[in-house]
């Protein structure tokens, strides 16, 4: 039984509210930093955790509070990032649905360190039943005297607002969530400034992570050096993993990074193995903009070690061979299912998710999901397959948000690792409505040198 | 300056600027389509992109927007790596994939940015073989046509009609591909500055209405270097025909002028030159009706009129140019001519002109306007009377917010980077008039008063600054503490600008906004002082006059005249209609030189057809005593002509003097106005070549050369001859870059668009290869001693029957020929007299747009009621110059029934 930091105490019969929260330890952390703690001492704590942006692009926390611009009399701002859309991702809705105060608690903290008297949860607009669980926890943590004015008589006064966004993926990118906060078209800006040095309104921000800022609480709770201890490599901790797809146990797991893909599929603890006894074709590992890996490069990387659910062994061989832990959106294929049509489907979803400011994305997208749609459904020619890696290339790395790169490479690694597939719906049109392509060699163990 | 390497190749450039700018400042053609030289960068449409490499050592690079990048010491980039052509065609190609590829049907084909960069993109094939997406398209009013479907979302047009001019009702919709640029709903754009979007928006999604309803190519225009006639700015436009009618106006760019742009009234209200109103040949009242004549007789007639002995007085005109004024005042003699407006006005243009020679503080030109950092207007509504000014303004009011970004390193380029910071945040700037006018939006605080108390606000302001004037007495404490922070605001910027103007007939203002300028010069800030003036030609009419119109009305009503020339004017425009009938009344003949019919037409009894700005050439001054040449567009088939070559025929016959070409007129001028001297440096003379090579007005792919006038006669004519001007009307002459105040059209090699303009200026957004065009005619003194102007009035104290009626300006409508273009036109408002809800309820008036009944001259007005809550008690507004209100001499007091 691995060990949890953020889901322990899930279980508990009425945690969602403030009582039991509070019986079972609750706010502890807040106590402790108040009254004991300077906020750089809590940016230290967070810097030793080593932990790591858990939204996707794993940048270490306390390093981006540290780069916080503090010029004198000017607010800064805590955003809390709620906007959790990327398909196959679902770990944050879980962990404010189940156990909202853990968030409550780690963003007084947060804002405590870098100093935000005004805090945002923006939250996507879906989420209308978790904005009420909010709102009502943030009732309760105020009503005890754990918002507001002077908290705990330490003079440090925090408020933090709930602001549903209004379905847009791309408000979920730190810039774009921020012109969206302030009222304006969700566009991504380009940095520099960044966030740190001028975010909402002009302001320096820290823009974090439902789970990251979750994760405070217990960094505080049993310290940086201790929370550090779980885990391996710069992979410190825990990880909410949000699994789904063809899978015995779908479902949001706590798993410390020291395991590997294979238990994580297969261990009863976690996914229980692939439904219906059928056998493991592919997986995205961390939400749906990350290289989708054919098995044989799932669960070993190319150079034969085994693939630990890590930072560091998920992108282990690059893109070429390897793909990322994201955000924990792990997404399990089984021999059935099809992967231009898979891709197809992401590439529907960029194309109605690219805001529509800079022109490699905004077109680019648009013509993927065109030229997918083609192949799906049996219209494609087989010069399509390098017309779609052009018009990924051409995206990829020169848009001005990551929404581009996200849109491109499911599209490049799946044309990278399955291109046999697509090549087999131009050649088969009409077999291809009726049926998929099967596993192929993709289960079969690697042969040395790819 | 900074060492670049493009292509491994060293440059030097300027520091503080970006990769694109510099790349397109040394003549390589980079594609580009969000970046604008007067909007900046803002990374959007990824079409620059090139190789930036870490370093000589680093071989591969990666692809960079040069419009983000920083053309700092060492900066490394490629534009010919195959990456990055490849990069740059593949983004084209991206852009075209909905593109309906409508070129021939488009009236921006020809002179298409986007057709110029798909070429020089290299991006040739294309390989999208699905359905385009298509948009419903917006009627946006009289002015811009809208073609969505054309559109490759690159962001200029809500980035200067929102962010350059504060337009507030054109915005993007929807997101991903469906992107659409539009207004909420269909209905007119509003903003002053709406057609600037033709030229801003690279390929056909905003074009020119008027342009529509008698297209012409680029290429088949005829067009000519002009200045716009529509205020006192002095904007440089470039006037284009075909088949002798003015086919549309397009900004000429002048980087001490209007820059990149032209407000609305100026762009379309050009059609009236095109009017059926235009008299086009001598007429001879009849019996009571206009009869054609023939020219000779005309003169004849006019001539024996004039004859030995007889009483002949003329009247000059502010919209007509130096030269024709200079010789009417010739032909009646110095003590005969009067100055075509009222001498209320005339005294007032005086006094401006004499701040402007003899003051020591800077006027700036509208560009310079731009870099001031704090703005005091005093009685002025800029929008509706100068409106580029209000552009300008709008920018000035950006640069004290845009020195945060400055602070922390962003450069000015960096758009995007600056609205971050800057949001929505504008500088000091404050705003003394009568009522609300447009740029109240932006100001820090604003004062509407009578025009004694906008005086007594900026007396009271100068004290503030310099103690040691006579202090404002019996200031209320509202304006008191509004002045202090006003002086506290100017006294802590940089370079604070005070704008005035004579809109309001107000001496009082006039010296009080000198007071504030001066003051602030003597604690050692780099001030400007900007006054406007009514009309295109007001200061340079004014330099010429020693007397106006009222004199001569109490000349003829002591002795009848027997003859009355009248240039280019509309008494009833300029002077209330009482006093225009007077003046007619009392002179035997009236002989006017006339562009249309109008009231003072009505009564004349000779008729000469006066060209326009189209048809003519000639000098102007505008308000900061810039003169500025402009030449004539074509010569017409009819016998329309400069009023100049009117007046120089007239004087040949009754002088026998010799007759004279454009440049030996100037010659005379300024040899008789010595201070003028300068108007022979605003362009080059008749004799001037490039080589042997004239400069041509039409491009040389212009057509149908032999076959246009095939109905009439098949082979073709000896092109006309431009005596005037170095010009020629066809193709012929030098293609390459001409003196900058004679280039008819911008073209270079691949850039067929307006944006051709980069290749004329010595970097982009700079001044032009042989500097802006116009001479400055006064420069401040800074060691004379300002005398400042003592006279406070006092507070005026509104009185109970009687209403102060004062004039309000509109862009649409407030100038006399403009108003007379279709588009200007719909866009003119419903006349009516305002007055705030206080005072309409004291006169017994309720309901906005009920009768109201007044007294002009004795006679009765009767005009719709609209309520503005921001006038002053005691005082109306008219709106100056609309059909209604056409007549009245402003200011005046009545008494108003309901």
């Amino acid at each position: 039984m691995g060990r949890k930091l953020l889901l322990d105490k899930v279980g508990i019969v009425g945690i969602r509210s403030y009582d039991v929260y509070r019986e079972n330890g609750g706010y502890s952390s807040v106590e402790k930093v108040l009254k004991t703690m300077s906020p750089d001492d809590v940016t230290n704590e967070v810097k030793k955790s080593g932990l790591r942006g858990r939204g996707g692009a794993g940048f270490p926390t306390g390093m981006k509070w540290g780069f916080l611009a503090k010029p004198e009399g000017v607010p800064r701002y805590l955003v809390c990032n709620a906007d959790e859309s990327e398909p196959g991702t679902f770990k944050d809705r879980y962990l404010m649905e189940h156990i909202p105060h853990l968030l409550i608690e780690g963003l007084i903290v947060s804002s405590y360190a870098v100093g935000s008297n005004r805090t945002y949860i923006y939250i996507r607009g879906e989420f209308g039943w978790i904005v009420d669980i909010l709102e009502q926890a943030i009732a309760e943590a105020k009503n005890n005297g754990w918002l507001g004015k002077n908290i705990l008589g330490s003079g440090f006064d925090c408020e933090i607002y709930v602001h549903p966004g209004a379905g847009a993926y791309i408000c979920g990118e730190e810039t774009a969530l921020l012109e969206s906060l302030e009222g304006k078209r969700g566009n991504p800006r380009i940095k520099p400034p960044f966030p740190a040095v001028k975010g909402l309104y002009g302001c320096p921000t820290v823009v974090n992570n439902v789970e990251t800022l979750s994760t405070v609480v217990p960094i505080i709770n049993m310290g940086g050096d201790e929370y550090a201890k779980y885990g391996t490599g710069k992979s410190t901790g825990t990880k909410l993993i949000s699994a789904c797809g063809n899978i015995n146990k779908p479902g949001v797991y706590e798993i410390e990074m020291n395991i590997s893909v294979e238990e994580f599929i297969y261990n009863d603890e976690y996914c229980g193995g692939i439904a219906n006894g059928k056998r493991l074709k592919a997986c995205v590992p961390g939400g749906s903009s990350v290289p989708v890996l054919p098995a044989n490069l799932l669960l070993k990387t190319a150079k034969g070690e085994t693939r630990m659910m890590t930072y560091e062994s998920l992108s282990d061989g690059g893109f070429l061979t390897g793909s990322m832990l994201g955000s924990g959106g792990f997404i399990v294929y089984d021999e059935d299912q099809c992967i231009v049509r898979n891709t197809y489907s992401f590439s529907r979803f960029y194309r109605h998710e690219s805001c529509g400011q800079c022109s490699p994305c905004r077109e680019g997208t648009f013509w993927m999901e065109k030229i997918l749609w083609n192949l799906e459904h049996g219209k494609g020619k087989m010069k399509d397959i390098d017309l779609l890696w052009s018009v990924q290339g051409n995206i990829e790395g020169n848009t001005i948000c990551p929404l581009g790169d996200a849109a491109a490479w499911p599209v490049a690694a799946a044309i990278r690792h399955f291109r046999d597939e697509f090549e087999w719906h131009v050649t088969h049109p009409e077999e291809a409505q009726r049926r998929n392509y099967g596993l192929a060699g993709y289960a079969e163990p690697l042969k040395a040198g790819v | 300056m900074a060492k670049v390497f493009i292509d491994d190749i060293e440059y030097e450039v300027p520091d503080g600027k970006n990769m694109l700018e510099v790349c397109l400042s040394l003549g390589f053609d980079l594609t580009y389509f969000c970046w604008h030289p007067a909007l900046h960068s803002i990374g959007a449409c990824r079409q620059c992109g090139v190789i930036n490499y870490k370093d000589e050592n680093d071989k591969r690079g990666r692809i960079t927007m040069a419009c983000m990048l920083p053309a700092s010491n060492g900066t490394r980039i490629s534009i010919e790596a195959k990456a990055a052509h490849d990069f740059r065609a593949g983004n084209i190609e991206s852009l075209m994939l909905n593109h309906p590829h409508d070129c021939p049907v488009c009236d921006e084909g020809g002179e298409c940015h986007l057709q110029d960069m798909t070429l020089m993109s290299g991006h040739n094939y294309r390989r999208y073989r699905f359905k385009k997406r298509t948009h419903t398209n917006q009627y946006l009013g009289p002015f811009l046509n809208h073609e969505m479907n054309r559109c490759i979302q690159c962001y200029r047009c809500v980035r200067f009609y929102k962010d350059y001019a504060g337009g507030k009702d054109l915005d993007v919709f929807a997101a991903h591909d469906d992107i659409y640029f539009g207004r909420s709903e269909d209905g007119v754009l509003e903003n002053e500055f709406s057609g600037n979007l033709v030229e801003v928006c690279p390929t056909g999604v905003f074009t020119d209405k008027t342009l529509k309803q008698h297209y012409t190519r680029k290429w088949d225009l005829t067009s000519a270097p002009s200045v716009c006639h529509g205020c006192s700015l002095g904007c440089n436009i470039l006037a284009s025909q075909r088949y002798g009618t003015i086919r549309r106006i397009l900004t000429r760019y002048n980087g001490d002028v209007n820059g990149y742009f032209l407000c609305d009234r100026g762009r379309f209200g050009y059609e009236y030159t095109n009017s059926k109103k235009r008299i086009i040949k001598a007429l001879k009242r009849v019996s009571g009706t206009y009869q054609p004549i023939e020219n000779g007789n005309a003169f004849e007639e006019v001539k024996a009129l004039m004859g030995e002995g007889k009483k002949v007085i003329g009247i000059g005109s502010p919209r007509a140019s130096l030269e024709s004024n200079f010789l009417l005042k010739e032909l009646v003699g110095e003590n005969n001519f009067y100055g075509g407006i009222s001498n209320t006005e005339g005294n007032l243009i005086k006094q401006v002109i004499d701040i402007l020679k003899k003051g020591k503080v800077k006027t700036p030109s509208l560009a310079e306007a731009k870099g001031y950092d704090a703005v005091f207007i005093v009685g002025e509504d800029v929008t509706n009377t100068a409106p580029m000014l209000a552009l300008s303004l709008r920018q000035a009011a950006k640069n004290k917010p845009n020195e945060e970004a400055f602070a922390i390193r962003i450069p000015l380029w960096n758009d995007v980077a600056i609205r971050e910071i800057v949001q929505e945040r504008t500088g000091p700037f404050f705003i003394a008039t009568v009522h609300h006018t447009k740029l109240d939006e932006i100001s820090s605080g604003s004062f509407y008063g009578h025009p004694d108390n906008i005086a007594r606000l900026g007396h009271a302001v100068a004290q503030k600054i310099n103690n040691n004037l006579p202090s404002v007495p019996d200031a209320d404490r509202e304006s008191a503490s509004l002045s202090s922070s006003i002086a506290e605001a100017l006294l802590a910027a940089k370079k604070p600008l005070i704008v005035s103007g004579t809109s309001l007939f107000s001496k009082n203002v006039i010296e009080a906004a000198a007071n504030v300028a001066y003051a602030l010069k003597e604690q050692g800030k780099d001030v400007g002082l900007i006054y406007t003036v009514p009309e295109a030609n007001s200061v340079g009419m004014t330099l010429l006059s020693e007397n106006f119109v009222d004199d001569a009305i109490a000349r003829v009503e002591k002795e009848r005249a027997d003859v009355l020339l009248i240039l280019e004017n509309d008494l009833y425009q300029r002077i209330g209609k009482k006093d225009s009938e007077a003046i007619l009344k009392r002179c035997n003949q009236v002989v006017a030189f006339e562009n249309l019919e109008n009231e003072t037409t009505n009564s004349c009894d000779y008729l000469f057809p006066a060209g326009t700005f189209a048809e003519s050439t000639g000098t102007i001054v505008n308000n900061e005593g810039r003169a500025q040449r402009f030449y004539q567009v074509h010569i017409p088939r009819n016998e329309v002509r400069s009023s100049w070559k009117w007046l120089d025929i007239l004087r040949q016959d009754l002088q026998t003097a010799e007759a004279k070409d454009f440049d030996a007129i100037v010659d005379e001028l300024i040899q008789k106005n010595p201070e003028l001297q300068k108007i022979k440096e605003t362009a080059p003379t008749a004799d001037f070549r490039i080589g042997t090579q004239k400069i041509p007005r039409s491009p040389h792919r212009f057509s149908g050369r032999t076959s246009m006038i095939a109905n009439i006669n098949v082979s073709e004519p000896k092109p006309p001859v431009d005596n005037d001007s170095p010009m020629s009307f066809t193709m012929e002459g030098y293609h390459g870059i001409q003196p900058s105040p004679d280039t008819a059209f911008y073209w270079s090699p691949a850039w067929n668009s307006v944006q051709a303009i980069n290749k004329y200026q010595i970097e982009v957004g700079g001044p032009l290869h042989d500097g802006n065009p116009g001479k400055r005619l006064f420069e401040p003194d800074e060691n004379r001693q300002a005398k400042y102007f003592n006279d406070i009035p006092s507070s005026f104290h509104p009185s109970n029957d009687e209403l102060l009626v004062l004039p309000l300006y509109h862009i649409y409508g407030s100038e006399e020929l403009t108003a007379l273009s279709h588009a200007v036109k719909e866009r003119i408002p419903q006349a009516y007299i305002a007055l705030n809800e206080n005072e309409a309820r004291r006169k017994g008036l309720n309901a906005e747009g009920g009768k109201v009944e007044f007294y002009y001259q004795d006679k009765k007005w009767e005009l719709s009621l609209k309520i503005d809550n921001s006038l002053p008690d005691g005082i109306a507004g008219l709106p100056k110059g609309l059909n209604e209100t056409s007549g009245i001499g402003y200011p005046f007091r009545t008494k108003i029934n309901s």
